[in-house]
């Protein structure tokens, strides 16, 4: 336990303090200012097409952080060789994968939370009342990107931080869709096109499950219920995955 | 790495490397590359052992191989201490995180050995002094000199005050005051009866400082024993070494 918070706040640390982030989360809190203007020229709609390209920022600029700096993570630790000094001291590779997930964890909450709070306040002040909606929206993008951080980790553990990054992209836009897929090809009632596609199904994360962009701007009813068993489907894919990231890892030699 | 039933501790060797092979893949069509063909040698309790060799001799494996960085083809490495726990490491050109300062990354590492809050901050302002470096404890260690990393580096190496301290290459990089203050931390591990392994190309520390050596060349040791026994057979521990490593 102790090496777990020992890396989870080293990971913190690395990851907070590193001066790209910083850049990225200004740029991303111009972006989101910048749905003020754009609000501004769509006639009687300022708060939702605010809350929309909000919440659009904050998920990109999100997965950004997400994607690259959880590709580096694990690769960093290898090719700068601090790995010699973390594993010739009782560090298991366990505590090693999941301390740098929740370090990146802890991070990410820390970024989304102000680009969150900063969208939530916008959002107020041109609406002129607060809109927990926005809250959750962003509560669930958080989710989301957990799912992929995980996924990113995994990859990295097998390739280099380039391959990983990518990868990881290609994870969340698929896991925008794969739900779209199955159900396109079930229209096709092809039997294998459609055992093709519930394999895909259950490999990539199904993230527009949690995607509740469209009831924070109220075009859709949110059924809560199911989106919280979705979400406990997320976090147990989370641990699915770290698990396997784990095993690659333990036959690693430095 | 494996570990022999134990045996009494004032009998038993520090680490015991026997028959240790070690064989990688390397390039793409992962050809076969015996690092390491049959190692022997024995480290004993209290010694300051140096572990001498050319360049691509297998010094850095073996050690890698007893911290279970590297597995053995074949072999075994019994270790006469308590585990990783009572181990301390310093590796070759060592890097660090570097935003992180001095004092952040010794307590760091003393976390990972699971030490009480008290202990820890004692252990940390006790060894940055031990080291020299209690002014610099709260600069970032992107900001250190190599020589300043490599006492950082053997500070963590003591963090959890270890039985056996391997150190790879310690004096590389530092200039005559960083090489004497080095000396004098390995002087002092000897004098509380630690037991320290050192990988080194510089033969009048290893002359200086060791009590028993081993000679490793192309993957095999070919010679082990006391300093003395070494000068016995030629003048100076430079002419035996070229002796040996050439023969």
């Amino acid at each position: 336990m102790n090496q777990l918070v020992a890396i989870t706040v080293n990971t913190f640390k690395e990851t907070i303090r590193d001066r790209v982030l910083a850049v990225i989360v200004v740029f991303a809190l111009i972006m989101i200012a910048a749905g003020l203007w754009l609000g501004s020229i769509s006639l009687g709609e300022q708060g939702r097409m605010m809350t929309d390209f909000g919440l659009v920022a904050v998920t990109g600029f999100g997965l950004i952080v997400a994607v690259f700096v959880a590709a580096g993570l694990v690769r960093k630790e290898v090719e700068k060789r601090t790995v010699y000094v973390l594993f010739s001291k009782p560090v298991s590779r366990v505590a090693f994968i999941s301390g740098k997930f929740v370090g990146l964890c802890a991070t990410m909450a820390t970024v989304i939370a102000g680009m969150g709070l900063f969208l939530f306040a916008l959002v107020w002040i041109v609406s002129g009342r607060p809109s927990g909606m926005v809250l959750l929206a962003v509560l669930m993008i958080y989710v989301q990107l957990l799912a992929i951080i995980a996924v990113t980790i995994f990859f990295s553990t097998l390739g280099s931080a380039i391959l990983a990054s990518v990868l990881g992209i290609c994870v969340f836009v698929a896991g925008q869709l794969s739900h779209n897929v199955l159900a396109l090809t079930r229209l096709g009632k092809n039997p294998l096109t459609e055992a093709l596609s519930w394999i895909v199904y259950v490999i990539i994360p199904n993230l527009s499950a949690v995607d509740v962009k469209a009831g924070a701007v109220g075009e859709q009813t949110l059924a809560w219920g199911q989106i919280g068993l979705w979400v406990a489907y997320l976090l147990a894919y989370v641990v699915v995955v770290l698990a396997l990231a784990t095993l690659i890892f333990r036959r690693k030699e430095f | 790495m494996q570990h022999d039933t134990p045996r009494s501790p004032a009998t038993d060797p520090a680490v015991l490397v026997s028959g240790l092979h070690k064989t990688v893949r390397v390039g793409f069509r992962a050809r076969r590359l015996e690092i390491l063909k049959g190692v022997d040698f024995e480290v004993r309790r209290g010694d300051v052992f140096g572990l001498l060799g050319p360049n691509g001799a297998g010094k850095t494996t073996s050690v890698k191989v007893i911290l279970g960085l590297m597995r053995p083809t074949s072999g075994t490495v019994a270790m006469g201490v308590a585990g990783l726990a009572d181990v301390g490491y310093l590796p070759e050109n060592p890097y660090f995180y570097d935003y992180l300062s001095g004092r952040e990354f010794l307590g760091f590492c003393a976390r990972l050995f699971a030490l009480e809050t008290g202990e820890r901050r004692e252990r940390v302002e006790g060894l940055l002094g031990d080291v020299g470096l209690l002014d610099a404890g709260d600069v970032h260690l992107r900001k250190y000199s190599k020589g300043m990393l490599q006492r950082i580096g053997i500070a963590q190496a003591l963090v959890n005050d270890p039985e056996l301290v391997l150190l790879d290459e310690p004096m590389t990089g530092l200039d005559p005051v960083g090489r004497v203050e080095v000396k004098r931390i390995i002087e002092s591990l000897r004098d509380r009866g630690k037991t320290v392994l050192f990988n080194s190309h510089i033969l009048s520390d290893v002359h200086e400082l060791c009590s028993r050596i081993a000679i490793m060349r192309e993957g095999r040791v070919v010679w082990q024993g006391t300093v003395p026994e070494a000068l016995a057979e030629s003048p100076t521990l430079e002419d035996f070494f070229m002796k040996v490593v050439t023969a």
